[in-house]
């Protein structure tokens, strides 16, 4: 067992990070484990392509149970840009007069399946954490 | 190759034990269903052809087939204090 390896436990124990993160760590410490040899439902982090975008609402200690866990298929949201391309033209010039009257100027034709990839790429690297006091907030790729 | 998922597991309010639904039992049908369905949609979209939703009837199909297949691996787990909610696609 590396170093590394041992503080992410060490850091689990004390209870400084969740089960999952430490999962997902040690998944990238793990040599071999960017061989290609993943299932689908396996961490994609150490393979640099993600393959789940998650949202982690977690309350702090004492504040009550409410607590959030969302993982969602980058796949579902690519289909999901996919039908785009369905709208007929009417339909986007009314949600494009909806969207105005909320106070957003956006064009949903705009919308292309490479600027979805770029952004992909782009989540890769980020990664939020929000301490709001009560609970805390973290929204990642993996 | 993407497939859709085998099973969803759903869990509403304070159920100890979620409950594991075999969607493996609906493709066959759903698969029978849309075999004797094409000829009618691709009928109907060489009708609608013309308006613009032709393409929307043809393109309809693939797409609700790419949507569900992405599903596998989405995980909600909501847990509001009084109520509980859990759904996920293996």
């Amino acid at each position: 067992m590396s170093d590394s390896q041992k503080r992410i436990l060490d850091l689990l124990a004390e209870k400084k990070i969740s089960v999952d993160e430490a999962q997902r760590l040690l998944s990238l410490t793990e040599p071999g484990k960017d061989t290609g040899t993943q299932g689908p439902e396996e961490s994609a982090g150490s393979k640099g392509k993600p393959r789940y975008f998650r949202v982690q609402v977690q309350p702090e200690a004492g504040s009550g149970k409410k607590s959030v866990n969302v993982r969602i298929p980058i796949a579902l949201i690519r289909a999901g840009m996919k039908l785009t391309s369905l709208i007929p033209a009417n339909a986007s010039d009314e949600v494009n007069e909806a969207l105005r009257e909320k106070g957003v100027d956006f064009d949903v034709r705009n919308l292309k399946p490479e600027d979805f990839e770029e952004l992909v790429a782009a989540l890769t690297d980020l990664e939020v954490d929000v301490n709001g006091g009560r609970e805390k907030v973290h929204i990642y790729v993996e | 190759m993407n497939y859709p998922p085998l099973l969803m597991r759903l869990g509403i309010g304070r159920r100890r034990f979620p409950v594991w639904l075999p969607l493996f039992l609906l493709w066959p049908v759903a698969a029978a269903v849309i075999i004797v369905l094409a000829p009618l949609v691709l009928l109907a979209a060489l009708i609608l052809w013309p308006s613009v939703w032709g393409k929307l009837v043809l393109l309809s199909g693939p797409m609700l087939l790419g949507i569900l297949s992405a599903l596998r691996g989405l995980e909600l787990n909501l847990n509001l204090g009084s109520r509980l909610l859990q759904i996920s696609f293996k």
